[in-house]
């Protein structure tokens, strides 16, 4: 543990990777679906100014690594401070944050299925397990 | 097909989690100042991460092209399992048969939302 407001610190570089790269999934996603919207649209919209989906792809792609970016420098933060075999199992708490982003966010607009709620809840509850084992969080 | 792109991604990301951790104990960590740090950054353990993290990440934006993201991203905790063996055969940190259940659940996961 570091020194100064090192538990703090800790805490909230991990909460910023986690909810970063669920947000740069979403961004990335909603690019990509922007992109499908584009190309259907024929040759004549593969123009930045004729064509707002290519220019919503482009945006969107561009954010979504952005924030992917983000959360990739704030986990090297993480990493000094935590175990790998401690910090990377709460980083997945981002999969229900990226599920209940493309269920509800009407951009995407993804069918909650049955299974897919389910499978996503069990590697929840794999997470929380290999997470909460009482193990001490040192390097 | 599409599958298929999915797991060379997810490994690329795995390989470069285990890149990474080695790369912040063995530069990061004892980085004492700015530049330090940057040079920690241009270590060839990080910058093997950043190559896999950029190729996997091309591959990835593929994958999102073809599939929900709902799908696709919970395919990403395959990385949890390999990390979680890497971090146990490899990197040596001890793993309690504890976390071995939770990949066990998470394995089960992934296999639920593969099938849709």
């Amino acid at each position: 543990m570091t020194a100064r407001g090192g538990r703090w610190l800790g805490i909230a570089a991990l909460s910023a990777s986690i909810v970063l790269s669920a947000l740069g999934q979403l961004g990335m996603k909603a690019g990509m679906q922007n992109l499908r919207v584009a190309r259907a649209g024929g040759e004549l919209a593969w123009s930045l100014a004729a064509s707002a989906p290519l220019r919503a792809a482009l945006l969107w792609t561009a954010a979504g690594l952005a924030a992917y970016g983000l959360s990739l420098l704030a986990w090297l933060a993480v990493l000094v401070r935590y175990r790998l075999s401690y910090a990377y199992p709460l980083l997945a708490l981002s999969y229900v944050l990226v599920y209940i982003g493309a269920t509800s966010w009407p951009e995407l607009a993804e069918p909650a299925t049955p299974q897919r709620t389910i499978g996503t809840l069990l590697i929840l509850a794999g997470v929380a397990l290999v997470s909460l084992t009482g193990e001490r969080a040192g390097r | 097909m599409n599958d298929l792109l999915l797991l060379l991604a997810v490994a690329l990301l795995s390989t470069s989690q285990v890149l990474q951790k080695v790369g912040a104990s063995r530069r990061l960590a004892g980085a004492r100042n700015a530049s330090e740090w940057v040079a920690a950054l241009f270590s060839p353990e990080l910058l093997a991460a950043i190559a896999c993290i950029v190729a996997g990440t091309a591959l990835w934006l593929a994958v999102l092209y073809r599939m929900d993201v709902s799908r696709a991203f919970p395919f990403l905790s395959l990385t949890t399992v390999i990390v979680m063996a890497a971090s146990r055969w490899y990197l040596r940190e001890p793993v309690t048969l504890h976390r071995w259940a939770g990949v066990a659940l998470i394995a089960v996961g992934i296999a639920l939302v593969a099938s849709t």
